[in-house]
């Protein structure tokens, strides 16, 4: 699959991405975080270090305004589709990326980042508004074990030019001996960072990515933390100086909100670099940052990998875990095979994820990029005395939402906004729409009318 | 300046060139509404049909003309009432409570004054068949007008009651008119004149000025007149007539006026319709049958109608952005009135007369229950099912904001409230309860009661994100314009806007 930099070209190819012309007056999160409010493009900070910045590239258009674009639509690009890619497609080519592929073909090549005089500091990475270091985010860790090489999202601080302090999965720490070499990442292809999510969310980063589909979709290269892409834009070797450093960050990348965490001190011992390194960054908190976009559907497409391999059948349409709604509501989409299905259904999304209190089921035909519609059927559909359904509140709280973080214990609820199995279908209203509210003749004379209305 | 009648208003429209007029003769069998249609799914101009197909007349139909853009829904009532396009929803919504603060009462013209005079047909020149009324969906139960006020007496007011219920036409002089019991105008026929077995004077206004328009979507209190709110809208006085077959008064530059009256103890089919939830509904229906008694008209008469159904999910159209342009900063208004510490309540953009949010400050605890209940007590009653409370800083026009708090702060345990399970009053437009749930209750209403809802989504103090200074957001904004992107995306010329989550 694409190259980074390859793939931040064809989102400009497309008038996807914009380019800004530095020095920044405005912290680079906050013109980041503006764009992806106003569905913008891409942008890419063009600096005089040499060393670009990029935002929005694994997020997009918001799906609460009907658009062209999909918020998936630069992600299925960066995966080998076509931006027109359906979810499901797009569900699908993740889940490949992740383990259980069959007989990974890997394929090595030369390390495309070379230069090696480069100090961390010189990349100058991007202090957000809030920080109090320059913030690194979007890294891919890798690090070796007997096993082969295992790969997860990062993220950090420079303190300084030899100083790193990063937060990983607690799972990859736990694979890590005292001074274990980590080989941080920065503008690897798009497949081997959500390879990383997908590993994060599925609590799987003990699987090496030697027995992932990953490996045979991007070429590799061998550091010192092991396999890494070998189109990387900067590579930083750095080794572990203390496993409980006295540090905690209150900025989380959404991946953290699935799995839990630890902080790391490193120590840097070598960065590479391309010619014109270019490195993705996003504005973490902010609404449809792109760790928010890769977690939810590094997530959605777990789900609904395991749901629709899970009863023999496949039921469901689609999943999301949208960005839109902070990764706080699942919404799933299915055919309600029988009376109860529903409740089946929501719970063991509930089983198959904490990140969320909230299940909302429509029918299978509503499709997901029509979400205005999800965003009406739910209030339309499901009738309010028996359609919203509380569980008994002994379940703990989902860990995305802000409420109940004392450890008490509450209700879940799902929504039914999908039709009732048992109804006669008379009782199904039809929808008013082009297609069932006019015979073709009088659709075929609107369109004439309306296109030669349009084209004059 | 704002407009003075619906034809300054498709003059403003057509100048901004939010207007689209055919030429070609078209059908109001559902041609009208399947342009209309195409229009408000790729949120186009507002169609103008100069010419009807089959038809000697000199009506001209005019497609869903309130709809408003899917970014701005309230932009064109903006210009309607003398403000500039491109308003915020907070902004736009401070500037029209503003003028519903000022009532102004109607001021009254001779017959001869009144260009809705211009044709008086009385007796047995009455043709309702005469005029292009839309057949708007496949499968309704007839031709209906949608978009008209209907004026009704009241002993309260002057100027009598405006409202809104949809109309089926039967024949030359009658026509079925959906009125539910708990609403103003359907409660005076139910429960005053047809128990003493009298009919109810009213008059169907078509295409009356944008500012009657708006007030027929409000819930004005008892004692008070949509006329005068009317006028505070439009900053002057409307010009109101006398009705030639009784002593209502009616808007004086309207395109057309249907004199008459609703007969006790009298019923004819009404629907199936496809309305504001988007589906098919019914079943068919006896409802009050409205016998027209004379018809007024300008030359020319534009009339509008409104392809209901298609202002659900991201659609609009002119009933749904009615509930957001005016329905909205009228409730604002009457809750700060009732007590309540709110900021805005706005409908839901995906389904508006279904859900609304409203956002405001808790300010002792059982706050929102009280606010709950005053609200699906009064105006609430009937068609909302659900309300959702957000704190005053999160802006109930951003449907994402909304949607991040249910989901961060609506906890299932304690922020999910059923109120009156079973025991509550529905409209039979519904599509959650079964036809014969729905039954064909006397007055209107469903047989089988439901229930409502309300969510606290307010954050009870807990933390939330922090987000940049409104100034820095701004910066960020000038700079991205600069750099190439829509300045129309943006809110950055709205000071108020930087306020928000």
């Amino acid at each position: 699959m694409i190259p980074f930099a390859q793939y931040v070209q064809g989102l400009a190819g497309d008038d996807d991405l914009v380019h800004l012309d530095g020095p920044f007056d405005v912290p680079v999160d906050v013109l980041a975080g503006e764009a992806l409010r106003a569905s913008g493009p891409a942008l890419q900070f063009e600096r005089s270090n040499g060393v670009d910045l990029v935002s929005g590239v694994f997020s997009g258009a918001d799906l609460m305004q009907q658009r062209d674009a999909q918020p998936w639509s630069r992600l299925s690009l960066g995966l080998g589709l076509d931006p027109d890619a359906t979810l499901v497609d797009l569900l699908e080519r993740i889940s490949d990326l992740g383990p259980g592929a069959v007989d990974p073909d890997p394929t090595y090549t030369g390390q495309s980042a070379s230069g090696t005089d480069a100090d961390v500091q010189e990349v100058q990475l991007p202090q957000g508004e809030a920080d109090t270091w320059p913030a690194l985010t979007l890294g891919v860790a890798s690090v070796a074990t007997a096993d082969g090489t295992h790969w997860a999202p990062i993220h950090g601080s420079v303190v300084s030019g030899e100083k790193l302090r990063v937060r990983v999965p607690d799972s990859l720490q736990s694979l890590l001996s005292d001074d274990a070499t980590i080989t941080i990442t920065l503008g690897v292809p798009p497949a081997a960072i959500t390879a990383a999510y997908l590993l994060a969310v599925t609590e799987r980063v003990d699987t090496p990515i030697q027995s992932c589909g990953v490996a045979s979709a991007v070429p590799l290269v061998p550091t010192n933390g092991g396999l890494v892409p070998s189109t990387t834009e900067i590579v930083v070797e750095t080794k572990i100086t203390d496993r409980q450093p006295d540090f905690r960050s209150d900025r989380r990348e959404a991946w953290e909100y699935v799995t839990k965490s630890e902080s790391l001190s490193l120590s840097v011992e070598r960065v590479l670099t391309t010619d014109d390194p270019v490195v993705p960054v996003t504005p973490v908190g902010r609404p449809l940052a792109d760790d928010l976009q890769l977690t939810g559907l590094t997530t959605a497409a777990a789900l609904y990998h395991r749901v629709n391999n899970y009863w023999g059948i496949s039921p469901v349409e689609w999943i999301l875990v949208p960005a839109e709604a902070e990764l706080g509501v699942c919404f799933v989409a299915s055919d309600v095979l029988y009376a109860g299905f529903e409740w089946q259904l929501a719970n063991i999304l509930f089983s198959f994820s904490s990140l969320f209190d909230t299940v909302v089921i429509v029918d299978e035909d509503v499709p997901p990029q029509d979400f205005g519609r999800v965003l009406a059927d739910i209030w339309l559909k499901a009738h309010p005395a028996r359609d919203w359904i509380f569980s008994d509140p002994d379940a703990p709280a989902a860990t995305r939402p802000r409420y109940r973080r004392d450890g008490e214990t509450g209700s879940r609820v799902y929504v039914n906004a999908a039709w009732d199995p048992r109804w006669e279908d008379t009782y199904i209203a039809p929808r008013v729409t082009f297609e069932n509210s006019f015979p073709s003749v009088v659709r075929d004379t609107a369109l004439a009318l309306w296109n030669e209305e349009t084209t004059s | 300046m704002a407009a003075n009648s619906f034809r300054d208003y498709l003059d403003l429209l057509a100048a901004d060139g939010w207007i689209r007029t055919f030429e070609e003769s078209v059908s109001w069998d559902l041609e009208a509404s399947a342009v209309t249609m195409l229009a408000n799914v790729r949120d186009g101009p507002i169609p103008f049909f100069q010419s009807i197909a089959g038809l000697e007349t000199e009506t001209k139909l005019v497609g869903d003309p309130y709809r408003g853009p899917r970014s701005r829904p309230w932009d064109h009532f903006a210009r309607a009432l003398g403000f500039s396009a491109g308003l915020s929803g907070r902004t736009y919504y401070d500037r029209v409570i503003d003028r519903l603060h000022t009532p102004t009462e109607p001021r009254l013209v001779d017959r001869q004054d009144a260009p809705c005079k211009t044709t008086i047909r009385t007796g047995g020149d009455v043709d309702l068949l005469s005029f292009p009324w839309p057949y708007i969906h496949e499968g309704d139960g007839g031709r209906y007008s949608n978009l008209h006020t209907i004026v009704a007496p009241d002993p309260d007011t002057e100027w009598g009651r405006w409202s809104s219920h949809r109309m089926m036409l039967h024949d030359d002089s009658q026509a079925s008119l959906l009125l539910l019991a708990g609403e103003q105008v359907p409660n005076r026929y139910y429960y005053d004149y047809e128990p003493r077995d009298e009919p109810m004077p009213i008059a169907v206004v078509i295409g009356a000025e944008p500012t009657v328009e708006c007030t027929a979507d409000m819930w004005i209190p008892s004692g008070r007149s949509e006329a005068a709110f009317a006028g505070g809208l439009k900053n002057g006085p409307v010009t109101l007539v006398e009705c030639e077959t009784s002593d209502l008064y009616v808007p004086a530059t309207a395109e057309l006026v249907l004199e008459g009256h609703v007969r006790p103890a009298d019923r004819l089919d009404e629907g199936p319709f496809g309305d504001y939830f988007g589906y098919m509904n019914g079943p068919r229906r006896s409802m009050p049958v409205f016998e027209v008694d004379a018809i007024t008209h300008r030359r020319e008469p534009r009339l509008p109608f409104c392809v209901e159904g298609t202002g659900v999910g991201y659609g609009q159209n002119s009933s749904s952005t009615l509930r957001v342009a005016a329905a909205g900063p009228d409730a604002t208004v009457g809750l700060r009135a009732a007590g309540f510490d709110v900021e805005m309540a706005v409908p839901w953009q995906f389904t508006s007369r279904t859900v609304w949010v409203i956002s405001t400050d808790c300010p002792y605890p059982g706050y929102l229950h009280e606010l709950a209940n005053f609200i699906f007590t009064t105006w609430g009653m009937l068609h909302i099912d659900f309300f959702v409370f957000v704190d005053a800083d999160v802006d109930p026009h951003n449907p994402r904001a909304v949607l991040s708090t249910i989901a961060l702060d609506a906890d299932p345990d304690a922020d999910f409230h059923q109120f009156g399970v079973e025991r509550m009053p529905k409209v039979p437009l519904n599509i959650y309860q079964t036809p014969d749930e729905k039954g064909s209750a006397d007055v209107g209403t469903s047989k089988a009661k439901t229930a409502k809802a309300y969510i606290d989504a307010t954050t009870d103090g807990d933390p939330k994100e922090s987000t940049s200074a409104a100034e820095t957001r701004k910066q960020a904004q000038e700079r991205l314009v600069e750099a190439g992107l829509d300045a129309g995306r943006f809110d950055r010329l709205d000071e108020r806007e930087g306020e928000s989550r």
